[in-house]
């Protein structure tokens, strides 16, 4: 059972984000800006909210607080897609916490630098004598970041960002810039084991799927209250009633699932409930917005319209760090 | 001439064409290109209106070729397998010509049929208000009777080419007394005039090709009406039924060649590897086989399209649509960037968000889902 203590803490950390970002983010002109977000909303997220140090633990200064808070952090930012670096930087500081990288962390904290984490290969990456050599894809925000994790064989690094190549990518998701990063002969420093790195960054993305699931499917259903036609509201029409049914259940089951996966961070469970996880949610989150840019009609088909943002990230987030068919086919297998 | 006669013809001629000078078009106008290369693509309708290939199946004494549906389709076909530009005619061929040949005047055929034989003058369809989309009844836009000529004021919206066609066709309400199906005309409108605005409306693609279209007193003669006045709905539907119609039996061929780069790129990226993936695929091309099925069958049976349009409307839309989204899962974690700025897409890309659309115009698929359960299956209201 969740401590009653920590859930209202929680409850009021939810609500103080949702506020912030309801106040301040703007995701129309933050997508539009050169590094696909708004830095200096980043800024303010670290002063404001402390994100930077969430994870950071007390010993280094910073706010000690587990996953499950990170989780409802990730969450308010992903119902609104906010661009942002967040979601990368948290799993980071929960990798660098696991593998006592005490030092990086303390700056992490006490500057509050962004951290994205250079997971898909583009070409091969080898590391030769405490160098690594190779060039990475997708990486979340890559471009921009303060600091740069490296997933190389089965182990996770650090780099100096000004000795790599970065280019930015314009992503099929405008509210989530990715980056190509090459690296060749770059001094890397010794993190640890990277095998948490994946399933952290899965359940990071179930959370974010599930909540913004939920928040498109409730932006939907008050627009077939609103919209009339045929002398009705839309909502009234059978065939709209059931197909909404039917996601509430699916969101349900979503949330659920991440709510379950969050959970099981720190747990030997992680590593069969973390893919799984991404891979219910993040489709949850693909049906959903399918719908709603069908059940918008034409305005939902606009650029203006935010129906295909929603869109763009359930296709991104099937996509990132492990495609679903991937992941289901590795689920198969180890049934 | 014999079908298959009929079919090396067409294929010839394509050749030659699309060979020669006007190889810079193949391909261009396919779902998601819809915004591109307007001015070659118009140059491509002239083409096909010299050589006389729009009008296909019109009687011959309006100008068409009084040819078969089956010869009908396979030029459609042959257009496909060749990669010819999409249409930009088509609403003026498939929509306003047939409208014309069953309601107009022989006055207004004489004098409107042989621009879109042409393929001279470019038609826009201006059926969609903010607040009539599936209830198309409830369109607001007004035209008052003055004189010889209508005063029509409103607003059109998701007017697709309306910023490069010389016509459109829009039903207006010329009875305010009257409600719903009853009142309305079905006018020709002159693009070129003061009373018109015309804005374009930026699509999930970041391109646009549908517009917002206001009108402000704009005229048009009263001989530009289709049809008895107050009898416009009548028209548009049957407007709309050779929409859901004839044009769209031969487009299994062109999503075949799709079918074929996505396949492509399934086994460029390993995808086939993926059991699931493989799944897909494979039932993509099954429902191909059935579309094409379907189409055949509507041939042999050769009635006016009615509620069988519905059907397949629906049943390609979503064919369609899902064949979109298996392009960007087979393009693997590919699909995440586009090629470049501002909003570059690759094909795959495009597919998937333009098949979106397939599912909304010309009904959407609740609409037809309503169409087939009120009057194939009787259900009630
Ligand atoms: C790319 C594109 C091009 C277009 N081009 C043109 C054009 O050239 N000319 C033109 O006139 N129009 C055009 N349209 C408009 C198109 O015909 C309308 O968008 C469509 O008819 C839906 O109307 P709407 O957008 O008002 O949606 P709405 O009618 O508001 O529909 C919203 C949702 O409610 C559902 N719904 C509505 N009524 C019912 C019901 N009775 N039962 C169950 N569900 C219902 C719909 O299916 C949809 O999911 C185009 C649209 C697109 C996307």
């Amino acid at each position: 059972m969740d401590d009653p203590m920590r859930a209202t803490e929680q409850r009021e950390m939810r609500a103080t984000v949702a506020k912030f970002l309801d106040d301040n983010a703007d995701i129309r002109t933050a997508m539009a800006l050169d590094p696909g977000y708004d830095k200096d909303l980043w800024r303010r997220t670290v002063d404001e909210l402390g994100l930077a140090a969430l994870l950071v633990p007390e010993r280094c200064g910073g706010l000690g607080m587990d996953f499950g808070d990170a989780a409802v952090v990730i969450e308010e930012f992903g119902r609104r897609l906010v661009p942002s670096p967040s979601l990368t930087t948290l799993v980071a500081c929960a990798v660098l916490d696991q593998c006592g990288a005490d030092d990086l962390l303390a700056r992490i904290g006490e500057d509050g630098l962004s951290v994205s984490i250079a997971l898909a290969d583009r070409e091969p990456t080898t590391v030769d004598q405490g160098r690594i050599t190779g060039s990475k894809q997708h990486v979340i925000h890559g471009a921009d970041v303060d600091v740069l994790l490296v997933v190389a064989g089965d182990d996770l690094y650090t780099v100096d960002t000004t000795s790599v190549v970065r280019r930015r990518r314009v992503a099929l998701d405008h509210t989530r810039a990715l980056a190509e990063i090459d690296l060749t002969d770059v001094p890397a420093t010794l993190i640890g084991p990277a095998a948490v790195v994946t399933d952290l960054l899965h359940v990071a993305l179930a959370a974010e799927s599930a909540a913004a699931a939920e928040t498109c499917l409730a932006d939907t259903v008050e627009y077939l209250k609103v919209r009339h036609q045929f002398g009705k509201p839309i909502g009234s029409f059978q065939a709209l009633k059931h197909r909404c049914a039917d996601l509430a259940v699916l969101v349900a089951g979503a949330r659920a699932t991440a709510w379950y996966a969050v959970r099981a961070v720190g747990t030997d469970e992680l590593a069969s409930v973390a893919p799984l996880a991404k891979v219910v949610c993040t489709d949850a989150l693909m049906a959903v917005a399918a719908e709603s840019v069908q059940l918008h009609g034409g305005i939902g088909f606009t650029f203006e319209h935010d129906a295909h943002l929603y869109l763009k990230r359930a296709k991104a987030n099937q996509h990132l760090f492990g495609t679903n068919s991937l992941l289901r086919g590795k689920i198969g297998e180890s049934l | 001439m014999t079908d298959e006669e009929f079919r090396a013809e067409v294929r010839g001629w394509l050749e030659a064409n699309l060979g020669g000078d006007f190889a810079d078009v193949v391909g261009a106008g396919g779902p998601g290109h819809e915004h591109e290369a307007h001015e070659r693509r118009m140059a491509w309708e002239r083409r096909l209106g010299e050589a006389g290939w729009i009008g296909l199946g019109w009687p011959v004494e309006h100008g068409g070729r009084g040819l078969s549906l089956v010869q009908q389709v396979i030029f459609h076909e042959e257009c496909a397998r060749a990669g010819a530009p999409g249409r930009l005619g088509h609403m003026s061929e498939q929509l306003v010509g047939p409208t014309l040949l069953a309601f107009g005047t022989p006055e207004q055929r004489a004098r409107l049929l042989p621009g879109i034989l042409s393929g001279e003058v470019l038609w826009c369809q201006g059926y969609s208000e903010p607040g009539a989309g599936s209830d198309l009844a409830g369109v607001r836009t007004r035209a008052v009777r003055r004189g010889d000529q209508y005063e029509i004021t409103g607003q059109k919206v998701w007017t697709s080419l309306a910023h490069l066609a010389d016509w459109c066709f829009v039903l207006a309400r010329t009875d305010p007394a009257e409600s719903r199906h009853r009142g309305l005309s079905y006018l020709l409108v002159p693009m070129d005039q003061p009373g018109i605005e015309i804005r374009p409306i930026t699509q999930i693609t970041g391109t646009s090709e549908f517009n917002e279209v206001f009108f402000d007193g704009a005229v048009t003669a009263v001989d530009n009406r289709i049809g008895a006045e107050g009898e416009g709905w009548k028209v548009a539907m049957a407007t709309l039924a050779f929409e859901r119609g004839v044009a769209t039996l031969g487009q299994q061929v062109g999503f075949e060649r799709e079918l074929s780069a996505v396949v492509e790129l399934a086994r460029s990226t390993g995808a086939l590897d993926d059991p699931e993936l493989r799944t897909r695929v494979t039932e993509a091309w099954i429902g191909l086989k059935v579309l094409r099925y379907s189409a055949i069958h509507t041939m042999a049976a050769a009635g006016v399209p009615g509620v069988e349009g519905s059907i397949s409307k629906l049943q390609w839309a979503v064919w369609h649509r899902d064949l979109g989204e298996l392009a960007v899962d087979v393009a693997g974690s590919g699909a995440l960037v586009t090629d470049g700025p501002p909003y570059e897409l690759t094909d795959a890309q495009r597919l998937f968000l333009y098949t979106r659309s397939d599912t909304i115009y010309g009904g959407t698929n609740e609409v037809q889902r309503n169409i087939i359960a009120e009057r194939l299956l009787g259900l009630p209201r």
